[in-house]
Formats: C-alpha cells, structure tokens, sequence
C-alpha cells in the first residue's frame, strides 16, 4: 500500500481536516459554509434592522420613544395607532370616501386628458388629504420622470454604442458662442426670442457650411459620453439655485412637470451610462442580421435590442425609480405647496414646535417604502440571466 | 424544392477598403455569374469577411463600386439590396422561436400570418427542422441552430446568398454532412452564393470557382480543378492541397533547375538566380536509392490510412512523398524519390509569381 492511499478513507482524515476541505468541486467546505453563512446573517440583520425599527416606531407614542430604547412590541411597549391616526383621521380630508373621490377624479381626469378639448377635465378639489397628495405627488412625478428618462436615455445610450459620431470641435464652439450672443441679445438688447433664435440658428448652418472642413479636431463617442456623465460629477446643490431662476422665469415653479423635467435630465446620465454598457456587449451580429433581414433601425431597436437588454432596463429602471422616489434636494426649492413629496413630508416632521415627531415621520416612512417594495418584486422578475444563450456561437 | 426566379449577378469593380492606415482590400475586383457559387477563401486578416460585408452593405467601401446586376449598390442601404446572410456565429434571436427566428425576414415585410406559416413550414422541411419550430435557440445544439440559420436565409428567397464561414463552428462530422447539404441545396435552388471559408476542402468541393485572397489582394480566381492543376503563384500552390506542396529552393537556367547539385530538366523557359520548385507529395514516388532524381534519408514515415507520407531529407529542403500505405521504410533509411516531371511547378522566389 502506498503512503498516501489512506487518505482516500474519509474516516482515516482528523475532524479538522474535514472542516476545512469541500466534499466535491464547486462545493464549500463546512467552515467556509459557516463563515459565509454568518458573515450574511450579520449582514442581513444591518439591513433589516433600521426597517423593523422604522415600523415598530410608527406604533409608538411620545412616552414610549423618550423613556426607549423598545424594541419589541407587546412585551416592551405598548403598541398605539396614535401616529398613524395623526396622519390619516385628524385630517378632516383624509376619510374614505374623500380619497375615494381623488382618486376617482385622478383616474377620470387622466383618461379624460387624451380627449381634453373635447371633455372638460373636472376640477380637483381644493382640500385634500396631506398624505395623500404627497403620495399621489411622488407617485406621478417618479413614474413620469423615469419613464422618461429611460426612454430617452436608452435610445440616446443606443445610439452612442452603435453610431460613431465625430463632431467637429470648432462647429461646437461655433454654437456656444451663438447661443451665448442669441441669449445676450434677447435678454439684454431686447430682440423678441423668436427672432434672435432663429437668426443664430441660420448663422450656425451658414458657418457650418462656410467652415467645413476648416476644422480638424472632433470629439468622439467617448467624449460624448464623458460629457454626459460629467453632468453628474459636481452635486446637484450647485446647480439648485440657477435651476430654481430658470423655473421661475418660464413659470413653473411648484408644478408636477417641473419636477418630472429636472429629474429626467437630472438620472439621464446615470441611465446612458448604465445602458450604454448593456447595449455593447449586444452582439452586433444580431442587428446586422435584422437589418440585411430588412428591418428598419427602430424596427431593430424595439423588435431586437430592447427584449434582449429587458434585465439591464429593470434594473436601471429600479434604480431610477428609488433616486426620484426619494428625492429631497430639487422638491424642497420648486415644490412650495401643491406638489409637495413624500420626502419633504417626513422631513416636515422635525420641525415642529414639539421637537422631532418620530412616530409620525415613521408612519410616514412606512408609507413611503411599501410602494418601493412592490416595484422591486415586480421587476426583478425581469432581471434573469441568460436572456443572450443561444444567440451566437454553437 | 422550387428554383429560385431572380438569380442576380454579382461585381466588384476596384474595391478598396481600409481601417485607419490598415488596407484590408485592395484593387479588388470579382464577378459572379447569376447562379454561381463562389467560395472567398483565405487565412484570417485576408480581408475574404470584409469582402463579404461590403456586397451585403454592413461595411461601406473606401473606394470603388459594387453592383448587383447591373444596379450600382455602392451606398445602397443593406435592407434594399434583397440579400441573405449566414453568419459565422449564426446571430439567432436568443428571444424568439424558431418559427419566429426564420419568419422574421417575412414578418418586416408584412406578409399575412397564414402565407408566414406555410412558407416558414417549407423553410424548415428544407434543412430538416420542422420538428423544432416551437423551441428556443438555447435548447438547440450547435447543428440545429446552423440549420435554423440557412432556414431564416433562404426563406425570403433572396438574389445573392451570403454565408461567412457558416460551418467553422460544428464538429468535423457534422461539418461534412452539413457540406454536401449545402452543395445539394445550392444546385437544386440556383442561387447565386458568395461563400468565405478559410478551409481548402469547402472551398474545392462546393465551389463552381474559388477566389484566394491574401493581404486584401485577390491572388487567383478560377475553378477548383484549374486552381489545384495551374496555381498562379506560390502562396495559391502551398495553400491549397493537403499535405502541402514541396517547395525546394534553387536556381533556373535554360529550363534546367539546379539544387543540392542535382539538375531536373523542367518545360520551363527563362532564368532565375533564385528559384523555387514546388511538387505536390502525390506527384512523386519513392524508389530505391539508387534510382530517382535525387536521394536522402528519410526523416519520418507517418502512416495516415489510405497511404503513408514519407518526409526525406534533401539538402537544406525536405520533400514529403505519398508513398503506399505498406511502405516500410523506417527513419535513417536511404531512399530515392522520383519526381515527375510534368507535374512540376517553378516559381521566382524574389516575387512569388509562377515561372511558364
């Protein structure tokens, strides 16, 4: 018998031998099992603590959260309704059958929108419930805004993986330096915007056509696409205080296209980028195949490219969702009263006279994270491997 | 199986491309008979594929003009062109079915869901799928999904059909079935067919001509006989033929090529300080050492099946002989190898062009 032979014997191996060797390729061995499996426990529990937390303090009263820490209801403290009652009973807006007739009006009005010469819209009552209408105020903008920006944002991501594009250096300049004069023209000189606009956009066709070919250096996709994600580079704040002149000169401060508008161009950059990278590693063999097939680019786009990219569309999808879901910086400067969202309702709780209301900025939380839930279960369904087996390569 | 009613003729007219400084195609020029099939072969970087993707319209040439029939397609969008492309890596739908993969090409063109059956059903028999219309290209091995490939190309009935390298995927077995489906399929439809393969044995047997490419210039373009029987040049002589030609370097003078201080007369007139003689191995014999035109040692004697290749050792050179599978001569022995005359080719060394 040779000298290692024992060693096939399971039993012939120290205890400690076992625990640290995998019973068959591609398994983990029992320590590293335990290791693992701890390390996500821990984990796990960092992750869903603050969310038991958060809702086991909607159910608590001033008292309860001054004398804590409780951590478990029934046992510690003494679950009450109050905060949730705040919220939804001592609005005297905020019954049944008020929010009933909301949200009965907002679907009527909807629909009735397509059709808005012909139906007249109704109009929405003046007094409503504050939850609700910060709820249905984030609801409608996250939806709009993203889905907005991941149209736009995926076929400009699109584009950017599959068309090179050269644009000439100096014919951009060119059109800076003419926006700059059409807006010193209109704002300082007086010239009605129309005509201005349309005097520079002639001169910039006129140059380009004059100067082509006088300019050598262009930018390429890369540029491009740096460019648009350098929008993202510098925080938000900087920009809030321009953003909010603009929104006031055109006049559309406190409205909910405002809001969609900014957070659309606001995620764009985050959705280019993420998508840019899906539509790359696309093998093009199978939009080359659909064009010789004779389908159109859009045909290509919707038919071909947008099922196979479905997983990386979830998510992005997702991710944008929650970015506008919980945006606070944008909403605080350009929602005054109507459009009021969710974040700045919760962030409404700790400035009142009585201290910071826990419970009630909780309740409010609760409320706030349920929809989210639901959006992440419906789409990650979506989000599957192996939606390309089977394309190339036998 | 119905012929087809449009066979198209195909021409390029001084094609030229390039990638940056890297010229891929240069002077390019081939035409193609309606109805014919023509192999591009050559080795990787030859610029066979890129010749392919300008007459199909996914590559657009530096210069030069393409024509189908008598149509100028130079910068005609690929959809308008009504051509058909097999892709090495097949491009399924990963999505789709695959009825819906081959009725695609037919479902853009707006045709009505019942003729989209049928024709699909037709399409399917054609390369023997019709059982496997309702699976997903993932469930399908590499065989089915090449079937599934030709099935989507040929459903529309195109007037050229293009294949780049459609069968370098599949195991050799499959590969050679898949060959004579392919010819079978080519002959009973008649339709005109551009192939790019860089392996000799599909370009002999399914080519009615074959078209060599190195460097992005086309080096021959003649049938599969007249390649093999009158290469034009050295590069055609030693790619095509397996086991590859015997090249011996020496000089010509007065038809007389002098090498390793033996003199073979050859039909050949003209001089050349530097000379290079090429024999295929089947065109020589091995002898006793006595006899042949020259004598050495033999090198290695492999057996292959049907005969046995015997590597000799010639001076500076080697020559690889066809010997009879039963020749028992073993490494070291003296031997002599007898090359025919008639079947000798001289080319000049400093250009590569064939010596007459």
């Amino acid at each position: 018998m040779s000298k290692t032979s024992y060693r096939f014997q399971k039993s012939q191996r120290t205890l400690m031998q076992q625990m640290f060797e995998a019973p068959a390729i591609g398994k983990m061995s029992p320590m590293a099992k335990i290791l693992a499996y701890t390390l996500l426990g821990v984990w796990s529990f960092f992750v869903l603590f603050p969310i038991y937390w958060v809702v086991i303090t909607s159910f608590k009263d001033m008292t309860t959260v001054n004398q804590g820490p409780f951590y478990i209801p029934f046992i510690d403290f003494q679950p009450t309704l109050e905060a949730w009652r705040s919220q939804f009973n001592e609005d005297p807006f905020c019954t049944v059958s008020a929010i009933g007739r909301q949200l009965w009006l907002l679907v009527y009005n909807s629909a009735v929108f397509v059709v808005s010469p012909v139906v007249a819209l109704n109009p929405m009552e003046p007094q409503i419930c504050k939850i609700y209408l910060a709820f249905t105020n984030s609801f409608v903008i996250s939806i709009f805004s993203t889905g907005l920006c991941v149209l736009v944002g995926s076929m400009a991501a699109y584009a950017l993986a599959r068309i090179q594009y050269a644009p000439r250096f100096g014919n951009i300049m060119i059109f800076v330096l003419l926006l700059i004069i059409v807006i010193f023209a209109t704002t300082y000189v007086g010239a009605p915007w129309w005509a201005s606009s349309s005097v520079g956009l002639a001169l910039f066709f006129f140059l380009l056509r004059a100067l082509r070919g006088y300019f050598k250096m262009s930018l390429k996709n890369g540029d491009i696409l740096f460019w648009i994600i350098s929008q993202r580079i510098l925080p938000p704040i900087v920009v809030v205080i321009p953003i909010y002149v603009m929104f006031q000169a055109v006049g559309m401060l406190d409205t909910h296209l405002a809001l969609i508008l900014l957070y659309a161009v606001a995620n764009m950059p985050i959705v280019v980028w993420l998508m840019y990278d899906f539509f790359t590693n696309l093998p093009i063999e199978l939009e080359e195949s659909a064009q010789l097939d004779g389908a159109t680019r859009l045909r290509v786009f919707w038919e071909i490219v947008l099922p196979l990219t479905r997983p990386g569309l979830a998510a992005t999808t997702l991710l944008t969702l929650v970015l506008c879901w919980n945006e606070y910086l944008f909403a605080v400067f350009l929602a005054t009263v109507k459009v009021q969202t969710m974040p700045i309702m919760v962030a409404a709780k700790n400035t009142g006279e009585k201290g910071i209301l826990w419970w009630e900025m909780c309740a409010i939380i609760v409320v706030m994270i349920i929809p989210v839930i639901i959006m992440a279960i419906l789409l990650t369904r979506f989000i599957s491997k192996g939606v390309l087996m089977g394309a190339v390569k036998g | 199986m119905q012929g087809f009613d449009r066979q198209a003729a195909v021409r390029f007219e001084n094609v030229e491309k390039s990638f940056g400084d890297v010229k891929v195609l240069r002077n390019f020029d081939l035409e193609v008979q309606p109805g014919e099939f023509v192999v591009l072969l050559g080795a990787s970087g030859s610029g066979k594929t890129t010749a392919l993707r300008i007459l199909s319209g996914l590559e657009k040439p530096s210069g030069g003009q393409v024509y189908i029939d008598e149509e100028n397609v130079t910068d005609v969008l690929p959809k308008y062109r009504d051509i058909s492309m097999v892709f090495q890596s097949y491009a399924l739908y990963p999505h789709k079915t695959v009825a819906d993969n081959i009725s695609f090409p037919l479902k853009v063109r707006g045709m009505a869901k019942s003729d989209m059956d049928a024709a699909t059903l037709s399409a399917a028999k054609q390369v023997q799928i019709e059982d496997l219309l309702a699976r997903y290209p993932r469930e399908l091995s590499g065989g089915q999904r090449q079937r599934v490939a030709l099935a989507r190309a040929i459903i529309r009935q195109p007037s050229v059909f293009l294949m780049d390298e459609p069968l370098s995927n599949l195991d050799a077995k499959l590969r050679g079935h898949m060959r004579a489906q392919l010819k079978h399929m080519q002959k009973s439809m008649g339709i005109t067919t551009i192939y790019v393969t860089h392996d000799q044995i599909e370009a002999m047997t399914l080519a009615h001509r074959v078209a060599i490419l190195e460097k992005g210039v086309l080096q021959q373009l003649a049938t599969p006989a007249e390649i093999y029987n009158n290469p034009a040049n050295l590069f055609v002589a030693q790619f095509i033929g397996s086991p590859p030609m015997n090249v011996v370097h020496g000089s010509l003078n007065g038809g007389q090529f002098t090498t390793n201080g033996v003199a073979i007369q050859t039909s050949v007139t003209g001089q050349a300080v530097k000379a290079i003689m090429g024999v295929r191995p089947e065109d020589c014999s091995i002898a006793s050492s006595t006899e042949g035109t020259l004598s050495g040692e033999i090198f290695t004697n492999e057996l292959i099946g049907d005969h046995a290749l015997v590597t000799v050792d010639w001076g500076n050179d080697q020559i690889s002989v066809k010997a009879p599978k039963d020749f028992a001569g073993e490494q070291g022995d003296k031997v002599g190898v007898i090359i025919h005359r008639d079947s000798l080719f001289v080319f000049d060394e400093s250009n590569g062009q064939r010596m007459r």
